[in-house]
């Protein structure tokens, strides 16, 4: 009864006859079950059958290739080029590794807008997997004045208080401060280092273990890489990492056709949805046929090393051979395979 | 002020001068290799040029759909610093290394695929310094003291105070008096300046044999020992005439990333203090 009324109030204000809203709501439940993950901007909705396809490792070969067709033609028809997605299998015998010379590295980022470029992340919101930190020099002291940074003030306890120093703005020992958001007109600046961190790629990863329904798994080269369709986007993983190397799509991501990179692979750069999770792969996509990562041929200073563990003759090698490194923080036991090393 | 636009006008003839300073402005003219470089003749009007290293030194001009199949550029350039920053074709304008003298030990490189960015094939279509500087005059009787130099101020502002070696060398004991096209070692040999790494290399042997090796320096393309590689000589990254002041030129960083939301500056978490 008040239903009949509503419609015929709707009716006089904008003078034309709406449908029923029973009406809409029975096409609605229709709808919902055949578009249930769709995110209503995309040209081409997701379709059941992705939605309830597999896990990739578990795919038989005929599934994959199905599995990327449906792909294919959902990028291809959402970005208006033609995508590929690519299931190039791991190379035998490689185990892939990285050194990072922070003693070279000046801080121009160019690592990170490379990334963007290769691997397909979200514009806005903006998603980068490569973060460099600024450091100031003399970052670590030994100086009473700031070991002592935080504690209590002296008690009937003595002056060894209880809370060991520092906070979380300001770490004990930490004379100097860490920035992410330098904006200086050049660099490399005085009294400053850079660090850019990006996924670790450990041998024993705690994100790995973290991951409830195993949608990011250790490649048979040593990479951590993420089923985008299999993961729930819990953020278990991104918890997990203690190198804030994972990202998450919070938001729906947006990434502009003419921007899109179409050479893509399914465990690497192709378009990621949103609610799920995604790193640093070592641009799975390029390695896998041969090519550098992204990051290794943008940085202006060669500052960034790629190459294969298990061969002694290998750039990666060498540096670990004859250079002073390092890895971040190591006392995790996460054993990365990700080197920082010095001149 | 005459002397300002003297210096304008005659700009051309002395960037050759530049020594490590690479020259590669020009959109024009392919010559040969083909296989080597991608596509050029596509370059459309609206020519992009970018920097890779060094800032109006290491240009490439950006080639829009390099590789048809999908539909990449040579490059991609950063909006806000105009530097390169992503490449789709890894040995863009690069020619064969040629040939790497033997050392016959474990620091013998890997050269039979490597590439290089040539400048003596863009010499071609610019300017040679041999047009000025036919070499005649001081092939005689070079002149080896320190002085101040009329032109090249943009090359370096006071050659009376090159601090290359501390002021050990001068220009002519790298840049060849008789051919000023080439470059010239300490041993009176003449060297490309497409071949700046054996100069450098003569007295920078110990950072010569690492990056021989591949532990100095940068190589872009496939990461297989012995894959292709396009190797990056002394001077697309260092300038020796500016050396001492700094390892790298400058540049300008990319944007930062965005800050958290409800952060209104990146400076918040020092505040707690």
């Amino acid at each position: 009864m008040s239903e009949d009324k509503r419609e015929m109030v709707d009716e006089q204000d904008d003078g034309q006859v709406k449908e029923s809203r029973r009406d809409f709501l029975k096409k609605m439940g229709v709808a919902a079950a055949a578009t249930a993950a769709a995110p209503a901007a995309t040209a081409k909705a997701v379709s059941i059958a992705e939605a309830l396809q597999g896990h990739f490792e578990l795919m038989s070969d005929e599934q994959k290739q199905k599995a990327i067709a449906r792909l294919e033609e959902r990028y291809s028809e959402q970005f208006s080029k033609q995508t590929t997605v690519a299931n190039t299998p791991a190379p035998d015998g490689v185990l892939f590794g990285y050194a990072l010379n922070i003693s070279k590295c000046i801080g121009c980022r160019r690592c990170v807008e490379a990334c963007v470029r290769e691997n397909n992340q979200s514009r806005d919101p903006a998603i980068q997997w490569i973060r460099v930190l600024r450091m100031e020099k003399g970052n670590v002291t030994f100086d009473a004045k700031d070991l002592n940074a935080g504690k209590p003030s002296s008690s009937s306890l003595g002056d060894h208080g209880i809370q060991s120093g520092g906070h979380a703005g300001k770490p004990v020992g930490i004379s100097g401060y860490t920035d992410h958001y330098y904006e200086p007109e050049q660099v490399p600046e005085d009294n400053a280092f850079y660090f850019p961190v990006q996924c670790q790629q450990c041998e024993k990863p705690a994100c790995v273990k973290a991951c409830p329904v195993r949608a990011t798994y250790r490649d048979p080269n040593g990479i951590v890489v993420i089923d985008y369709n299999w993961c729930i986007g819990c953020r278990m993983c991104q918890l997990a990492c203690p190198y804030w190397a994972r990202r998450f799509n919070w938001g729906e991501p947006v990434l502009p056709s003419e921007e899109m990179n179409p050479k893509t692979h399914y465990l690497g750069n192709r378009p990621r949805p949103r609610g799920v999770m995604e790193k640093c792969t070592f641009c799975l996509q390029r390695v896998r046929d041969g090519r550098y990562p992204a990051c290794v041929e943008a940085c202006p200073v060669g500052a960034r090393k790629f190459g294969n563990l298990l061969d002694p003759e290998s750039e990666v090698r060498k540096v670990l051979a004859t250079k002073q490194v390092f890895r971040f923080k190591e006392e995790f036991n996460t054993d990365p395979k990700f080197f920082y090393y010095m001149d | 002020m005459s002397n300002y636009m003297r210096a304008g006008v005659f700009y051309g003839l002395f960037v050759l001068l530049a020594g490590g300073v690479m020259l590669q402005n020009e959109a024009t003219a392919e010559e040969g290799k083909s296989d080597a470089a991608p596509a050029q003749d596509k370059a459309g009007a609206a020519s992009v040029e970018c920097y890779e290293s060094i800032k109006d030194s290491t240009n490439l001009t950006k080639v829009e759909n390099a590789n048809p199949k999908f539909g990449y550029p040579n490059v991609k350039c950063s909006p806000t610093t105009g530097a390169v920053l992503w490449y789709g074709d890894p040995y863009t304008d690069t020619v064969p290394m040629g040939e790497m003298p033997k050392f016959g030990d474990e620091t013998d490189g890997d050269f039979a695929q490597a590439v290089i960015r040539s400048r003596t094939k863009h010499f071609k279509t610019t300017m040679q310094c041999s047009g000025c500087h036919p070499g005649t005059a001081q092939a005689a009787a070079p002149p080896n003291e320190p002085r101040q130099l009329q032109m090249h101020q943009d090359i370096i502002s006071d050659a009376s105070k090159l601090q290359h070696g501390r002021g050990a060398i001068w220009c002519l004991d790298c840049h060849n008096a008789a051919n000023r096209d080439t470059l010239v070692d300490r041993r009176k040999n003449e060297v490309s300046f497409d071949e700046s790494y054996k100069l450098c290399g003569s007295c920078h042997g110990d950072t010569y044999s690492k990056w021989r090796i591949g532990l100095h320096g940068k190589r872009t393309g496939e990461w297989k020992v012995g894959g292709k590689k396009r190797w990056w000589t002394c001077t697309e990254c260092h300038n020796p005439h500016t050396i001492q002041e700094h390892r790298f030129n400058p540049v300008k960083p990319e944007p930062p990333p965005a800050l958290p939301r409800g952060m209104s500056s990146s400076e918040t978490s020092s505040k707690h203090e």
